[in-house]
């Protein structure tokens, strides 16, 4: 940390909160949708999440910012499921819940776009979609027609992708955008209580990308919150309520949308 | 808002359903890994028949005993095919299905010789075979359940469990019965419906058709089988959407371990005895014909059809040069450059169209 080069940057406006020391945080006014309590995740004897708390409200969108490595992308597969904590406590709707594989964190309403994308190139664009949630008939043989059908709807409405117009065409062929649109898609289609959003519009189009903003802030109106990865601070305060910073796994900035300005947030991401 | 988005979704999807039936066929050839070995399939039959034709005395291919011992030989490396195929779209490998297969013969045979199941005895039981392959099937899906639980619980390739499975069953073979042949004659109906012909069709290529239908349904239009396909081809999206790949590839192993047992008691009826070393290098067969057929080695990639032509291909090689009665490492040395060529072609056809 160097403090000339951020005097130069802000000369005017010091920190709030001493850098790279974990803070409390804000605590959540009523029961969050879900809520994340000390939560620790070991890797062997590297520590990527170290005593963090999190949550999520109602009709809100929280912003989950921090550097390269600061544990982002591991706090969202915590709280999807796939990578469950090593210690600490989960609260859905104030309910303490054991979610350590994925069919619980989708029992609870919960929907992830992956910043990895989770598509299999192998197959199509409908048995992505569908993948572990195929429409079946009697004894599990799927109805193909109607997955078919889904997927046209969906990909023409959800998010708009550019020139995709074959559902049955094999994902290893579509572009890294077409690929991204897809695997929102996907999320978008299944969402109920809360849509996580890791890094979603690192490839898409301008374009799209307003588009997916745009289509967050609405969900709110729906009721379904959700929380947002972003390495672009300005797409975060277009969208976001509140914000949290991240760094070696810990929280070390959290603020309402109305309390901080950008300088202040950008402030705490470059500074950790 | 996006609605005119869907509706041009919609138009090309109708226009692609509305093309006339040989542009779809083009399609399929170009799209498909199993157009390719289609065409070729074709092609060599097409020469095989002609040549039939114009040289009646010599190349005797279209005689129905030829024919009939064609089918008759395709069904035991097709049978185990389909579940080493299966095995291989969800992204694993099993070596130990050759081994498997003659060792559980011997189990079969084994028992049902000692309930009185040989067709010699005074009173011989016709239940006792059926006893015995429901036992070996049995044992044969709980030994790829085994070999999955060792590969998935301690992470290592299945390539190295079954390798080691391979020389383990083999050697209980010659531990649980020795080196020499053993007869296996069972009794009625079971002869008949593991081994009986109707003119040139063997039964055993009639259980291996009912399989063949069997898997496509399971693979190409039940859950399990997309979930086959979203292991073998991507493990961690499948886990990170909540489908258990540990699950999905133990049933595999036990279907493959199934095949294994069900491929080696249909040989043993037709036969009436089995040889110990009697599966040695089938795995590799089976492997071979899969890949022929447009199966992936790294998983998620595949067809029934596919395994069914490769397989095909690969005998109808082997019968041709029968009849042209040439040596028979000749065989080896064509299915050999027969699979390079396959690969080849699959991979030149994939890059031309990415
Ligand atoms: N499976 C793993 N084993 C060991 N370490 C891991 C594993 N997964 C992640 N890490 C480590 O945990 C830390 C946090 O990784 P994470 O992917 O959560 O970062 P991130 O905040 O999402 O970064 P980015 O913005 O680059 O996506 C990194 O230092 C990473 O090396
Ligand atoms: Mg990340």
């Amino acid at each position: 940390m160097s403090e000339p080069r951020h005097a130069l940057r802000h000369p005017q406006k010091p920190a709030h909160i001493p850098v790279d020391r974990p803070t409390e945080g804000i605590r959540p006014e009523e029961t969050p949708l879900y809520e994340a309590r000390k939560i620790v995740k070991r890797y062997g004897s590297f520590v990527a999440l170290n005593n963090m708390d999190f949550h999520i409200g109602r009709n809100e969108v929280v912003g989950l910012l921090g550097d390269n490595g600061a544990g982002k992308s591991t706090l969202v597969r915590m709280i999807s499921g796939i990578n469950p904590p090593t210690s600490g406590e989960v609260f859905i709707n104030g309910k303490k819940t054991d979610i350590r594989t994925r069919a619980e964190s989708e029992a609870s309403g919960i929907e992830t776009i992956y910043q990895d994308i989770a598509l299999v190139d192998s197959m199509s664009i409908t048995r992505n979609i569908f993948m572990g949630r195929e429409i079946t008939g009697r004894f599990g043989f799927m109805d193909h027609r109607k997955m078919e059908e889904v997927t046209i709807d969906i990909l023409g409405s959800a998010v708009q992708i550019s020139g995709i117009d074959d559902p049955r065409k094999e994902v290893g062929f579509l572009s890294g955008g077409q690929k991204q649109a897809v695997a929102i898609a996907r999320a978008v289609h299944f969402k109920r209580n809360i849509l996580l959003l890791d890094e979603p519009t690192s490839a898409l189009s301008v374009r799209e990308t307003e588009h997916l903003l745009g289509y967050v802030r609405d969900l709110k109106k729906e009721g379904t919150s959700s929380v947002l990865v972003t390495h672009n601070l300005y797409h975060a305060f277009m969208v976001c309520d509140r914000f949290v910073v991240m760094s070696h796994g810990a929280k070390v900035f959290e603020a309402r949308k109305e309390d901080t300005t950008i300088e202040e947030v950008t402030d705490h991401v470059i500074r950790t | 808002m996006s609605n005119s988005q869907a509706d041009h979704i919609r138009r090309a999807v109708a226009e692609r359903a509305g093309r006339t039936f040989p542009a779809k066929v083009a399609d399929w050839i170009r799209d498909r890994p199993e157009g390719g070995i289609a065409v070729m399939f074709c092609i060599a039959q097409i020469l095989c028949i002609a040549g039939a034709l114009m040289f009646p005395g010599e190349f005797r291919y279209l005689l129905p005993a030829n024919i009939a011992v064609t089918l008759k030989s395709i069904a035991p490396l097709g049978i185990m095919a389909l579940g080493v195929g299966i095995l291989m779209i969800a992204g694993e490998y099993d070596l130990s299905v050759g081994a498997q297969y003659s060792f559980l013969a011997i189990v079969c045979a084994t028992v049902s010789n000692q309930l009185l199941g040989d067709i010699s005895e005074e009173h011989a039981s016709a239940a006792a075979p059926f006893i015995a392959m429901a036992l070996v099937l049995t044992i044969g899906a709980l030994i790829g359940v085994f070999h999955a639980l060792i590969t998935l619980r301690f992470n290592i390739p299945s390539f190295i469990t079954t390798l080691g499975g391979m020389l383990l069953w083999k050697g209980a073979t010659l531990l649980y019965h020795g080196a020499s042949a053993l007869r296996f004659k069972p009794t009625e109906p079971f002869r008949t419906i593991f081994g009986g012909e109707i003119g040139v069709i063997h039964a055993s290529i009639i259980w291996f058709s009912l399989f063949a239908i069997a898997f496509y349904f399971l693979l190409h239009h039940h859950r399990l089988g997309n979930h086959f396909y979203a292991v073998g081809g991507n493990r961690n999206a499948a886990v990170a959407i909540g489908i258990d790949p540990a699950r999905t590839k133990i049933i595999a192993f036990a279907i493959a371990g199934f095949m294994a047992a069900f491929s080696g008691v249909v040989a043993a009826t037709r036969v009436g005895s089995i040889q110990p070393g009697g599966g040695l290098g089938m795995e590799l067969q089976a492997i071979a014909a899969c890949v022929i057929g447009g199966l992936a080695l790294n998983g998620g990639r595949g067809s029934i059809l596919g395994i069914v032509l490769g397989t095909a291909l690969v005998f109808t090689i082997q019968d041709v040069l029968l009849l042209l009665r040439a040596p028979a490492f000749y065989f080896e040395m064509f299915v050999g450059s027969l699979i390079v060529i396959a690969v080849v072609l699959n991979t030149a056809i994939r890059r031309s169209k990415a």
